[in-house]
């Protein structure tokens, strides 16, 4: 759905420009600075420069179904370096980075601009054909996406963390992940700290703190009513009971995974979803699901974050009305996938924070430091965040799949795209609506 | 100086030299050496222990005492600290996951079969790799077989723990402890309970040298009728077999490698440590053990080979599968993270496999095997 409003953005600093949302047939516009040799960029904005339109970024794998398809080779995809700079030999990806480098040499340097015929809208299809993002439906549509995705799940991992021997196939992955690498502190629910992941591991198996929250998560359990999984109309139905525990869940979600996710594609699709929230919310109001988990307090961004993680092609706002009919699918999921997930994290990296971010004093308790809601010192969050990791021995085999994935996601390992496996059959009523 | 030890035979304090000469104290210390051997060698029990431990308990005695003071909660601490602080047990562990999990990388159902001293402390961090390495948590079985010596209760609580840790890592888990063997060599496959469809994996960490001498060719065999995908082998890197004959050798053996192991821990820990104080006292235990022990070995001698040796043995059943450089760098990152004075030696010649040294002294031995 295009646009509506106007809104003007203006950016400090010099060179930069306004930035309109213009409504236009479903189309952008885009442009880039234009600057003439030896001189440099214009402080003011231009205002005989047409007004440029900041792209809008889309969730991963949910292409505009009027943009043209490309399908790069794996050679091009890896290709690094193919704009090298005369001076220096460094090579750049893009000539637009070549040009920025060329003014350090004190050389004539120009950008591009875009034609002014809009062009196309651009989606880039994955050449590994087992991979999800083979299928133009699934397309992405960044081109530095699309070869970090490629270089990231089908690339060889050349770069190794030579204190943990993590893996890497992109560059700036590993040196991100190395920055952060053994400054991360552990904390036990008993309150002893660890800087070895390992060592935190083995001691959490065997910690007391373990064997008593086990314990009071049973009893809590039991109390508790499931919803059953895989059944939407009775998630739907359940929405009193899941949002509970999602005002338990979602504070402690962002805060310990996003500072942790290097690299994953998702995160664009985070971004984006923290700004289409409230569209969302305009969107699917008088929906049942959503209002009810309105109610329950949850932030937008927090629901659309945990969104993005897990769910990671669902359709943006501006292709909504192909979406109406699976707006329950898109809610109902919701509630079941994460909470599992959670508890494992909770359990074993709750109190994992990156060491720089947190120097708050240990609760005491299971109760996450971070978490806004909860009431310190008792195990009420906790009862919500474990109340589906000890869901009927029936439902293990889906409970622990999201566990895991969460787990991983977590830990930093590869993100799982859930789409790819269960949630693609309630999703095919939009992909017919694309294609 | 006076003699030291007034219980010695007489026919050994005309060979006590003056002090001041430090030739002389060497000699006494040797002279020392050769009268405890020979004691031991006569079997003359109250004496060694006399003369080693300066007190009035015997073998016996002080086996039964650790076994009282070995509880859940004691042993979960040492264990614990002595792997926050020296890669001793835990080289053991990282290479053993590693090449366990490799063997095993893609199978639903995995089982595998611990016959070690580990106390399960090997698998929390293989419980985690399990849940976060792959797309789907394969379903694990575990098999502890508890020798005598470890306290029934014990392996109860550990394995409670385990179930409960596997659940939280989302990992379908099942386990179970066979514990009615007096000796190693009676496990059988029946025991086990192998199903059909399982990948199995064989973890003997400190195992093979709790197996009389006689019965570890019988032994090594047997392992090879539960058909597993891969065998890993962690050992102490001493050789207190082939010398069984001749005591004073086993002797020398015995005081160099655990001389080492004093060392590691006195380096290792902080100056006052409850948990290194117990492990020097279960060290004093472990000599009494080889030292007092019968010929064959029969009991908990444990009557350690060398990792050539091991090899030679595992050869008549298996062949080795070397470790694979992500699991040498695994290796690596994990030495790092303990004090300087450790470091890796891949086995030279005939042998296989991965040694952990102190100071550039093998002390423990890591391979694993394949049908």
């Amino acid at each position: 759905m295009p646009w509506t409003s106007e809104t003007h953005i203006e950016l400090s600093g010099g060179g930069k420009l306004a930035i309109v949302f213009r409504e236009a047939e479903g189309e952008e516009m885009a442009g880039e600075a234009v600057s003439k040799a030896s001189r440099p960029p214009n402080p003011c904005p231009d205002p005989s420069l047409p007004p440029v339109v900041k792209k809008k970024r889309n969730l991963p794998g949910t292409p505009d179904p009027e943009a043209e398809v490309i399908a790069l080779s794996p050679r091009t995809l890896l290709a690094t370096n193919r704009f090298p700079c005369e001076i220096c030999g460094k090579g750049f990806q893009r000539d637009q980075n070549l040009q920025l480098h060329r003014r350090g040499h004190n050389l004539p340097w120009k950008l591009k601009q875009r034609s002014g015929k809009e062009p196309r809208k651009r989606v880039y299809v994955c050449p590994e054909e087992s991979c999800i993002h083979h299928n133009p439906a699934r397309a992405l549509g960044d081109l530095t996406g699309i070869k970090k995705h490629f270089c990231r799940k089908h690339g060889e991992k050349k770069w190794k963390c030579d204190k943990c021997s993590k893996r890497y196939a992109v560059q700036s992955d590993w040196k991100a992940h190395s920055k952060t690498c053994g400054t991360r502190e552990y904390r036990c629910d008993c309150g002893v700290l660890f800087s070895r992941r390992d060592s935190f591991i083995t001691h959490r198996a065997f910690c007391d703190a373990l064997a008593e929250e086990t314990a009071r998560v049973s009893a809590a359990y039991t109390m508790t009513n499931t919803a059953s999984i895989g059944s939407v109309d009775s998630l739907l139905q359940d929405g009193v009971a899941t949002p509970n525990i999602w005002k338990h869940l979602s504070p402690n979600l962002k805060p310990n995974i996003m500072d942790r996710e290097v690299g994953q594609q998702d995160r664009h699709g985070c971004s984006s979803w923290m700004g289409h929230g409230g569209r969302l919310d305009n969107a699917f109001d008088g929906t049942t699901a959503m209002s009810e988990i309105n109610h329950a307090g949850l932030v937008d961004s927090q629901l659309s974050w945990i969104h993005c993680n897990k769910l990671s092609s669902l359709p943006t706002s501006n292709t909504l009305k192909p979406l109406m009919g699976s707006v329950p699918s898109l809610f109902t999921s919701l509630p079941h996938r994460p909470a599992p997930d959670v508890s494992a994290t909770a359990l074993l990296q709750k109190a994992a924070q990156v060491g720089a971010i947190s120097t708050t004093p240990f609760s005491g308790s299971f109760g996450p430091s971070e978490c806004q809601n909860t009431s310190a010192g008792d195990g009420s969050v906790f009862d919500g965040l474990l109340i589906h990791e000890f869901a009927a021995s029936n439902t293990d085999e889906v409970y622990i799949t999201r566990t895991r994935s969460m787990l991983r996601d977590c830990l930093g390992g590869a993100t799982r795209d859930f789409l790819g496996v269960g949630v693609q059959t309630l999703c095919q009523p939009s992909a017919n609506g694309w294609i | 100086m006076q003699n030291p030890h007034p219980h010695h035979h007489q026919a050994s304090a005309s060979c006590l030299l003056e002090l001041d000469d430090p030739d002389a104290t060497q000699k006494w210390a040797a002279e020392l050496l050769r009268q405890c051997a020979r004691a031991i060698s006569e079997k003359d029990i109250a004496l060694f222990c006399k003369a080693t431990e300066s007190g009035e308990r015997c073998y016996k005695t002080s086996v039964s005492v650790a076994e009282m003071s070995h509880s859940f909660e004691s042993t979960r601490k040492v264990i614990l600290q002595f792997q926050e602080v020296s890669p001793w047990t835990t080289f053991g562990h990282v290479a053993s996951n590693g090449a366990i999990l490799e063997a095993l990388e893609g199978e639903a159902k995995l089982h595998i079969i611990d016959i070690s001293n580990t106390y399960c402390t090997q698998w929390p961090t293989l419980l985690e790799a399990l849940a976060t390495r792959n797309d789907d948590s394969p379903h694990l079985r575990l098999t502890v077989v508890a020798t005598a010596g470890v306290g029934g209760f014990v392996m109860d609580e550990i394995g409670q723990r385990m179930g409960k840790f596997a659940r939280l890592m989302g990992v379908p888990f099942e386990f179970h402890v066979i514990r009615d063997l007096s000796r190693l060599d009676e496990l059988t496959e029946e025991e086990l309970g192998l199903r059909e469809g399982e990948a199995v994996a064989v973890n003997c960490v400190g195992a093979l040298r709790r197996v009389g001498v006689e019965q570890r060719h019988a032994f090594i065999r047997m392992l090879r009728t539960f058909r597993p995908r891969v065998v890993t082998v962690v050992e102490e890197e001493a050789d207190f077999t082939s010398c069984s004959g001749e005591f004073a050798v086993c002797f020398d053996e015995c005081l160099r490698f655990y001389a080492t192991y004093l060392e590691t821990l006195e380096e290792s820990f902080p100056p006052t440590s409850n948990e290194r104080l117990a492990l020097e006292r279960e060290c004093s235990r472990s000599i009494l053990r080889v030292l007092a022990c019968d010929g064959d070995g029969v009991g908990d001698c444990e009557r350690r080979e060398k990792g050539s040796q091991w090899c030679r043995r595992l050869m008549e059943a298996f062949s080795s599968n070397s470790f694979s450089d992500d699991v040498v760098d695994d290796l690596k990152a994990l030495l790092k993270r303990y004090r300087a004075g450790w470091s890796l030696m891949p086995a030279q010649g005939d042998a296989s496999g991965l040694y952990l040294t102190w100071k550039q002294q093998p002390v423990v031995w890591a391979c694993a095997w394949k049908p």
